[in-house]
């Protein structure tokens, strides 16, 4: 008799999940868009003879199916806590955890794409530098896990990764911004680093370039919470990560023209701040052409910064320096038709990029 | 489709099951056929064309063979044919392109290779039919009056593509007349659970540190022994795990498919591993090569020769490749040599038998999943020392940290240590009674954990795929 309520329970068990979550699949509407991964999800795929035949039909079923699965959130925070808490894993998905810090897997190194990057940024300054009287410098940003590279986990050999750069791009004056940076100074959940912790890496920076901040700003919180990428990938759940900008007289009234929408705007995109990416708050995020012009700086130096998206937290610590600076971000734009945006003619220019594109840089033109 | 699918799981499944306990007893099969033809051509259309031919040729044939039984040269010519048929769709399919490249290397020319694209699990499904056609000729079962039976038996979608493989006479009985009972269904569904939890928790986590390893550029002597370990757990719990899963559905179904495996990796020996080990396998060898050839009741010479024969097949069946030639030789020259020699002695000791079967199973299993025999042999020198690699690397120590419950978990459930612990347990009522009430809330986490990582897209290969 026991054994029989046993049975009957596992059945019971077994069929509700299977027949429970089939009809749940069928009736709920299909979604869109996973937020907290960043990314489209599948829709049902097209029915036709050839997709049949040839299986993609099937393949493509797999992915929607498994993209709109009931409760999917909740699925994939079961699975990190498996990883996590179970299993004991060190990482889920790529990801993992150090003292409350989310980091993502970076341990080799692609020469290829770092003799590719190189190769861009050599590309423009062959292009458009090397007859002009501009001034030309590289730095590169840290990511998360060459501050924990002590710790236990595998990291990028960063000397090499540094080594390389110079090496292939020395006609660039290189800042070394590196000791300036620490692990603190970058969001917990996500792959950036925190404007209102970079202070120093800019007053190197700058000074790397002939000019200085007097770093006289103040910090603001931003009324939303920040959520980075890697809480998304690791589906653990809520943050409690707070998000701030930094503010003064010359961050205020400088005005901000973004090529892509041809509309002036301010340096900060409160919009945003409760996107997908709250990162996009800086700037609008991944933007292709950005000049801040401050009406009311002491200086006629402007700046060119050719970078990736660290850069948008950057530019406003080095407003107060410069009358003009000017993001262009050759993953958006055609690096051979950058005289086309930008005149380089007599211009501070400053390559920057973080490890993280420089080591995967395929999205490099 | 894999059984560690949501369009397996959450679509497939519950049709089938509710098609197939709604229908009256008679077109059972029939629900099973086609539900296992709709199974196997989710993957692969086109082949199904194949396994038509193969089923179609062994109903025809099987019934030629049993009419002409007393008539020794129609039969045998009949029994023959359809051996022909059977070994002639599976070399042309799997072997094809091998012989061609070592015909060009031997030869210099360069005969355009076919390119045929391997149908899934006819591997499987070849040795099933082989041994029923035979078996027919044997007289041992009778043959199949009805196609869609044979069908059935054939295309059975639990095992369909990874086995066990499932003889003719296994089933024979259960085919016409079998019994779906709600102990069945639930004991199916409890090892079905088990299966899938191998599968997904265990082997498809440890599948994910064998692809980090081969990609790493931080390798050390430490990475290659996690590796060599983490690969030997990874192929038993995904290939015991998927025979679970079949096994488990077949009960569901009403079906006793045969056991295949019985932790192979407590034997004491490479011919105990082999007795462990892919169990329906080796008997099909065993009584349908093995045999015939005259088995050990020959002279010594002729035995070794059938040893290596049988193993040097075993070793092609797994796949049209040097590597799984020289893996099968592998294991001939290791039981030849433990036959002859020291077979007894290890039987007898304790300790040093389970170092040999450890040096001999992570061996093995890194030469399989070479992609060369000279990468093979470079990865077994590497573990033991011979690549210039450093003892210890950084991602060694990370990955062994980050993966240690999972080979701790994996290496107690390759072992009877918990099944045997539970057995144990129940003798005591109360503790009989915690089991049965825990089942079925273990039964809801396990399913809950699977389908949290089978949502999340982890890695999901399937290894006996590709025999």
């Amino acid at each position: 008799m026991k054994n029989k309520i046993r049975d009957i329970s596992v059945a019971l068990v077994f069929l509700a999940w299977i027949f429970g979550f089939m009809i749940f699949g069928m009736i709920l509407p299909d979604k869109d868009v996973s937020y907290s991964e960043r990314r489209k999800l599948k829709t049902f795929p097209e029915i036709k003879r050839e997709t049949l035949l040839d299986g993609s039909f099937m393949s493509d079923f797999e992915k929607y199916s498994a993209d709109q699965f009931p409760l999917r959130e909740s699925f994939r925070k079961i699975k990190s806590a498996g990883e996590f808490y179970i299993f004991r894993q060190s990482d889920s998905n790529g990801v993992y955890i150090h003292k409350g810090y989310l980091s993502g897997l970076e341990k080799d190194l692609d020469e290829e794409s770092l003799d590719y990057a190189a190769g861009r940024i050599r590309f423009v300054y062959e292009k458009f530098l090397k007859d002009k009287a501009s001034a030309v410098y590289l730095s590169i940003v840290p990511d998360k896990n060459y501050f924990l590279k002590d710790t236990g986990v595998p990291t990028l050999d960063y000397d090499r990764l540094v080594s390389i750069m110079r090496e292939k791009d020395d006609f660039a004056e290189y800042i070394d911004i590196f000791p300036y940076l620490e692990l603190a100074d970058y969001y917990k959940t996500d792959t950036h680093w925190r404007i209102e912790k970079i202070g120093p890496a800019a007053k190197a920076l700058a000074e790397g370039m002939g000019t200085t901040l007097a770093g006289n700003y103040e910090v603001k919180e931003v009324s939303a919470l920040f959520y980075g990428v890697y809480s998304g990938q690791l589906a653990l759940g809520s943050s409690d990560e707070k998000m701030y900008y930094i503010t003064s007289p010359d961050i205020e009234n400088a005005t901000v023209y973004n090529a892509e929408t041809g509309k002036n705007q301010g340096v900060y995109d409160f919009e945003r701040a409760d996107g997908q990416d709250p990162y996009e708050f800086y700037l609008s995020g991944p933007r292709s052409m950005m000049v801040i012009e401050n009406k009311n700086a002491e200086t006629d130096k402007e700046l060119i910064i050719i970078r990736d998206s660290f850069g948008s937290s950057l530019a406003p610590h080095l407003i107060e320096a410069y009358k003009k600076i000017t993001l262009l971000d050759i993953r958006y734009l055609p690096a051979p038709l950058l005289n086309r945006f930008a005149d380089f003619e007599g211009r501070d220019v400053l390559f920057i990029y973080s490890t993280l594109i420089l080591n995967s840089s395929e999205t490099l033109t | 489709m894999v059984f560690s699918s949501i369009p397996f799981l959450f679509y497939f499944l519950p049709i089938t099951l509710a098609l197939y306990f709604l229908v009256p007893k008679f077109l059972k099969n029939l629900v099973l056929l086609i539900a296992s033809l709709g199974f196997y051509a989710w993957g692969e259309p086109r082949f199904v064309v194949f396994m038509a031919i193969a089923i179609a040729q062994g109903y025809v044939l099987g019934l030629l063979i049993e009419k002409y039984r007393d008539k020794k040269p129609l039969k045998n010519l009949f029994t023959v044919l359809s051996c022909l048929i059977s070994i002639g769709l599976l070399a042309y399919c799997k072997y094809t392109d091998f012989f061609i490249e070592n015909f060009n290397a031997l030869t210099g020319l360069s005969v355009k290779l076919l390119g045929v694209a391997l149908p899934i699990g006819i591997s499987f499904y070849t040795f099933q039919i082989l041994s029923y056609t035979v078996d027919v000729a044997r007289g041992s079962v009778n043959a199949q009056k009805n196609p869609i039976s044979l069908g059935a038996y054939v295309a059975m979608f639990p095992q369909l593509i990874a086995g066990p493989i499932v003889r003719y006479s296994d089933i024979e009985k259960q085919l016409s007349d079998r019994r779906c009972t709600l102990e069945g269904f639930s004991r199916g569904t409890v090892r079905f659970v088990i299966g899938l939890a191998k599968k997904i928790l265990i082997a498809n986590q440890l599948g994910e540190l064998i692809n980090v390893f081969k990609d790493s550029s931080d390798k050390s002597v430490l990475f290659v022994w996690l590796y060599a370990v983490a690969y030997a757990v990874h192929i038993y719990f995904d290939f015991s795990g998927y025979s679970d899963m079949a096994i488990g559905l077949g009960r569901m179904l009403g079906f006793d498919f045969p056991e295949n495996f019985n932790y192979p990796f407590i034997s004491k020996s490479a011919t105990e591993f082999w007795r462990r080990w892919h169990m329906t396998l080796g008997s099909w060898f065993r009584d349908y090569v093995y045999i015939p050839m005259g088995g050990n009741r020959v002279s010594k010479p002729r035995w070794y020769f059938n040893i290596l024969v049988v193993w040097m097949l075993t070793g092609f069946w797994h796949g049209a490749d040097w590597v799984f030639i020289f893996w099968g030789l592998f294991f001939a020259v290791l039981l030849v040599c433990e036959k002859t020699w020291y077979l007894k002695k290890l039987e007898k000791m304790k300790v040093l038998p389970h170092i040999y079967k450890i040096l001999f199973v992570l061996i093995s299993f890194v030469i399989f999943d070479s992609s060369g025999l000279l990468n093979g042999f470079k990865t077994v020198g590497s573990m033991f020392g011979l690549g210039g690699l450093p003892l210890i690397s950084t991602e060694a120590v990370y990955q062994l940290k980050s993966y240690a419950v999972i080979l701790v978990l994996g290496l107690l459930g390759s072992t009877p240590i918990v099944k045997n612990a539970v057995l144990k347990a129940c003798e005591n009522k109360a503790c009989a009674a915690a089991v049965n009430v825990m089942e079925p809330i273990a039964i809801l986490g396990l399913l809950a954990l699977c389908t949290g990582y089978l949502v999340d897209g982890s890695f999901n290969p399937f290894l006996y795929f590709r025999f």
